[in-house]
């Protein structure tokens, strides 16, 4: 599914568009805020998990992550630490060192969001690929831990809006979070993938 | 006894002899094992808390930790410089532990002990319907969470994550805060290790090579960056004191040399005199070692510094010698003419010491056999070889016109009689009256650690929450289980002595290896199959998880039910195998479990409250120095002795009280005052002192004995004045760049001898002298 995904569109723009200008067209400045549902697949589940919520960006150092449904949870990304707080539950602190993924979650998600490109460089390799219309950008972790647990994070979008992230983890399926106009048409019934990798043939 | 006849042959064979000292001094060198264990110097332990130090412990917990410290390039740069050396560290078989704080996470626990995980930690949690149903509702959040992927696989055994429970509570008790996955201070500046060495704290040698291996270790990642990498602990500090000596040792030393060389070429006017000077002394210190060697397991650090500061005294016998060298009389029968005087000094110095090897103090046998056989060998040396090599004399230094001055004013000088006991009456009063205490014990306040470097170490033990080198709490029971028992009993209360802020943290083997007891308890509370699946299989409906998901957590609480309990074999390898060794010993008939303390507010209270709890507060700094104590006084029991055998024995070599009065006079006079010109300083005296003040004594009882029988004619007389005035200006040039040394070990040392030589040679002067000397200022 992958292969014939990812080799359809790109193939035509073997040059692939600057990925500076397509991080530059991402820029939202604080405080900004997207919906999102993630997928979450796993061989535990009887079918794969569906969280809806929003991504808020209050100010320029924090990242929050809100679910909604089909429970509620926050996790607040600030200063190095996560907080997790859970209905009925006391809040959990972790330090962002000890769980790559949020840490990673953090600096590809606050970077994208910041427009900055470097930032970005210093802990992914970034490439990417299609046009400038319909782009994909390739996040390769540099870090060794995180490159353990993340084999790469991919970015897909139109023009100046990230439409769906995909996580390839080390070992398990493929979580795929889609964002903004795409989560609101998951939520009302659209398939993921199409919404995700395949809007691109849009 | 061959004479060799020409000067060349004589100084070959001088040179021969030095040669021979200097091999058989290198190789006695490179094989030595001087030992820095306490264990070999001190008495036999008596007190439960010395028996403990020196049987069992060896040292306290935090002893053999030694605290590093990275820093100088960006917090991500000394992470990484910190798992690679940590990385570099554990795999050494010089470190027991390495901790830098890096997440063993999941890893921590060997797959083979993972079942165990209901029994270990803190405690078993609840598995009934409701608790599994509630764990499964926040498992299905974790997986829905950013850190899903990484608690997915552990899920299926483990609905409700008693393994991170278990691996929390297996990191240290105090975690400082982590960047990049491992331990920094609070600053964020310095990346913090913690490293546990195999070799014993007090093991300067050992702690030396564990640096540097660190050192390189360090050197190897860090390699070009700015990073610059600190130790501290009572190794480095050991390290680095031991260093300190050495190099003030050394400088002073070589001055020493320096000053003795010149002074023998001033006073005999011949280059080959301070080759002469130095063979019996070089010859008796090798024979004193060998001869320890011979006779012991290993030789005492402490045995040889006290060894060769006594035997300084034989680098006057050669001066003697030499002073009644004159043209006309052959070296042999010159020597015969001294050695009824200086056999009298050195036998009854022998015999002294011969008390030493009744003292039941390993280190003060060593000494005893030290000392007496390099006495011996000086004085025989002196005597049977020392005139195969000596030109011919030239000169006469009875011809000295400045000499005969000098020595018609010395016979020109009253004899004390009532006065001395005036001053011996002051002395006492002194001693009486002087301030302070009398002992100093603590003997890590001769090797004193800067304040700088304390203090660094102080902040470093707070940032890592490293246990008290000082105090630990103990619990005995007649097995490991009771021990692991009886502190487990322990818990409340520390976690009380916590939460009032008595106590920072603790540590404790129970924490890593609950007691059997406990480990069953725990195993009752799991529940059966049957139940346990019942209340899986109720939790799981309208749960999103698949109703087989978790076969494989039903088949680990199984396991564990049945399982037998963890012993400490059991853990063997693991990572905590080190933390449990170090806090749980185990002698022939009973088991100690210790509890490391950080951050103790009221050690008193805290004694007595453990008392009240059935465990026991040692203060290892106390118990070392009653043992400092206990050595002393068995010290002070042998001079005792020894001084009535010193006695009797120059009373049977002089055959008369008059003389041996005179003898002996100004010796014990000296010892007095020594004493309390030090004790009115204010100085509390040390084991070092008392060296010292044996030392000027054998000085002293030479000095009398020569001043004594000087030999029959003024022109002997003289000769004795000469080589007394050589003796002991070189041994006050010795101590008395000792006394400035800035360690007080060696001023203790340089002071107390080089008063006692001075004290000695005036008073000797002055009581001592041959009555000769006044028949002929009579005349």
């Amino acid at each position: 599914m992958l292969a014939c995904v990812v080799a359809m569109p790109c193939v035509a723009a073997a040059e692939g568009p600057d990925p500076a200008v397509v991080l530059r067209a991402l820029a939202r400045p604080a405080p900004s805020a997207t919906a999102f549902v993630e997928i979450r697949g796993s061989a535990l589940l009887k079918q794969p998990l569906q969280i809806g919520g929003e991504y808020r960006r209050p100010d320029a150092d924090t990242l929050v992550r809100e679910v909604r449904t089909p429970y509620r949870e926050t996790t607040t990304i600030a200063h190095g630490q996560a907080v997790i707080a859970r209905e009925g539950k006391p809040e959990q602190r972790y330090a962002l060192d000890r769980v790559p993924e949020l840490a990673g979650i953090q600096s590809s998600f606050g970077a994208l969001l910041d427009g900055d490109a470097q930032a970005l460089q210093r802990q992914y390799q970034v490439t990417a690929q299609g046009s400038a219309r319909h782009w994909q950008l390739q996040l390769q972790p540099r870090d060794p831990a995180l490159l353990k647990r993340v084999r790469a994070i991919r970015l897909y979008g139109d023009d100046g809006e990230l439409r769906c992230i995909v996580t390839e983890p080390a070992r398990g399926e493929l979580q795929r979070t889609v964002l903004g106009a795409a989560a609101q048409a998951v939520a009302q019934g659209a398939g993921v993938v199409a919404e995700c990798e395949q809007g691109m043939a849009r | 006894m061959p004479v060799l006849s020409s000067s060349r042959w004589r100084l070959l064979a001088a040179l021969a002899w030095l040669a021979v000292l200097g091999v058989a001094g290198w190789i006695a060198a490179d094989r030595l094992q001087v030992s820095g264990d306490l264990r070999r110097f001190m008495p036999e332990a008596r007190t439960p808390a010395q028996k403990l130090l020196l049987d069992e412990l060896g040292e306290g917990p935090g002893s053999r930790l030694l605290m590093v410290a990275l820093s100088g390039a960006a917090p991500q740069a000394l992470a990484q410089q910190s798992r690679e050396l940590r990385a570099r560290l554990a795999s050494d078989d010089a470190f027991v532990l390495v901790a830098n704080g890096e997440q063993a996470g999941l890893e921590a626990i060997p797959g083979h002990l993972l079942p165990y995980r209901y029994l270990l930690g803190e405690g078993v949690p609840a598995l009934d319907a409701a608790a599994l149903r509630e764990a499964l509702q926040q498992r299905v959040q974790d997986l829905g969470s950013p850190a899903g992927a990484m608690l997915e696989p552990l899920l299926p055994a483990d609905p409700t994550l008693q393994t991170l429970r278990v691996a929390e509570s297996l990191q240290p008790a105090s975690a400082p805060r982590r960047i990049d996955g491992v331990w920094f201070d609070r600053a964020g500046a310095e990346a913090l290790l913690l490293v546990q060495t195999r070799a014993a704290g007090f093991d300067p040698t050992a702690q030396e090579a564990a640096l540097a291996k660190i050192g390189s270790a360090f050197d190897a990642v860090s390699a070009g960056s700015a990073s610059r990498i600190e130790s501290s602990g009572p190794g480095a500090f050991a390290v680095k004191i031991g260093a300190r000596t050495a190099h003030e040792a050394g400088t002073i030393g070589t001055i020493d040399t320096v000053g003795m060389v010149i002074l023998l070429l001033l006073a005999y006017r011949s280059w080959k005199a301070p080759i002469l000077g130095f063979l019996p002394l070089g010859t008796a210190g090798l024979a004193g070692v060998l001869a320890v060697v011979a006779l012991f397991d290993g030789v005492h650090g402490i045995t040889l510094a006290f060894g060769f500061t006594l035997i300084g005294v034989v680098q006057d016998y050669p001066i003697h010698f030499l002073s009644h060298q004159r043209p006309g009389v052959d070296a042999w029968r010159n020597v015969r003419a001294l050695w009824p005087t200086l056999g009298t000094g050195v036998a009854s110095t022998c015999i002294a010491y011969l008390t030493f090897l009744f003292s039941g103090v390993d280190g003060l046998r060593q000494l005893a056999v030290f000392t007496i056989t390099a006495l011996a060998t000086a004085a025989l040396a002196t005597r049977y070889l020392l005139p195969a090599l000596v030109d011919p004399a030239t000169r006469d230094f009875a011809d000295s016109p400045a000499l005969d001055r000098l020595w018609r004013a010395i016979a020109r000088l009253p004899r004390p009689r009532w006065s001395l006991a005036g001053v011996a009456l002051a002395a006492l009063a002194a001693l009486w009256f002087a301030p302070g205490a009398v002992w100093q014990n603590d003997l890590s306040r001769l090797t004193p650690v800067d304040a700088a470097d304390l203090q660094r170490n102080a902040q470093l033990g707070t940032e890592l929450g490293a246990p008290d080198v000082r105090y630990v709490l103990t619990v005995r029971g007649r097995d490991v289980e009771q021990a692991l028992q009886r502190s487990e009993a322990l818990r409340g209360w520390l976690a009380d002595e916590i939460s009032t802020g008595g106590l920072q943290h603790y540590d404790l083997a129970a924490r890593y290896l609950p007691s059997a007891r406990t480990q069953r308890e725990r195993q009752q509370r799991l529940p059966a199959p049957a139940r346990l699946r019942a209340d899986l299989q109720a939790a799981l409906v309208d749960s999103p998880f698949r109703a087989d998901a978790f076969e494989p957590f039903l088949a680990d609480v199984e396991t564990a039910r049945g399982a037998a309990p963890l012993r400490p074999a059991d853990l063997a390898g693991s990572p905590f195998a080190a933390s449990l060794d170090s806090l749980l010993l185990q002698g022939g008939d009973h088991a100690t479990a210790l509890v490391s303390l950080s951050g103790l507010r009221d050690p008193v209270a805290f004694a007595a409250a453990a008392q009240a709890h059935g465990a026991v507060l040692m203060d290892l700094k106390q118990a070392s120095e009653s043992l400092v104590a206990a050595y002393r006084a068995r010290l002070l029991w042998a001079l005792a002795v020894a001084a009535l055998l010193l006695v009797a024995t120059v009373g049977l070599a002089l055959r008369s009280p008059r003389r041996m009065r005179r003898v002996l006079l100004p010796m014990a006079l000296t010892t007095l005052l020594v004493v309390a010109v030090l004790r009115m300083a204010g100085t509390e005296l040390n084991l070092f002192h008392l060296i010292g003040l044996i030392l000027g004594a054998g000085l002293g009882l030479d000095y009398g004995l020569f001043f004594e029988h000087a030999g029959e004619g003024r022109q002997d007389q003289l000769r004795t004045l000469h080589g007394l005035i050589v003796c002991s200006v070189m041994t006050v040039l010795v101590f008395a760049l000792l006394a400035l040394s800035s360690i007080p070990v060696l001023r203790a040392i340089g002071t107390t001898v080089a008063l006692g030589v001075v004290c000695n040679f005036l008073l000797a002067l002055l009581v001592s002298r041959h009555p000769g000397g006044d028949d002929h200022a009579a005349a």
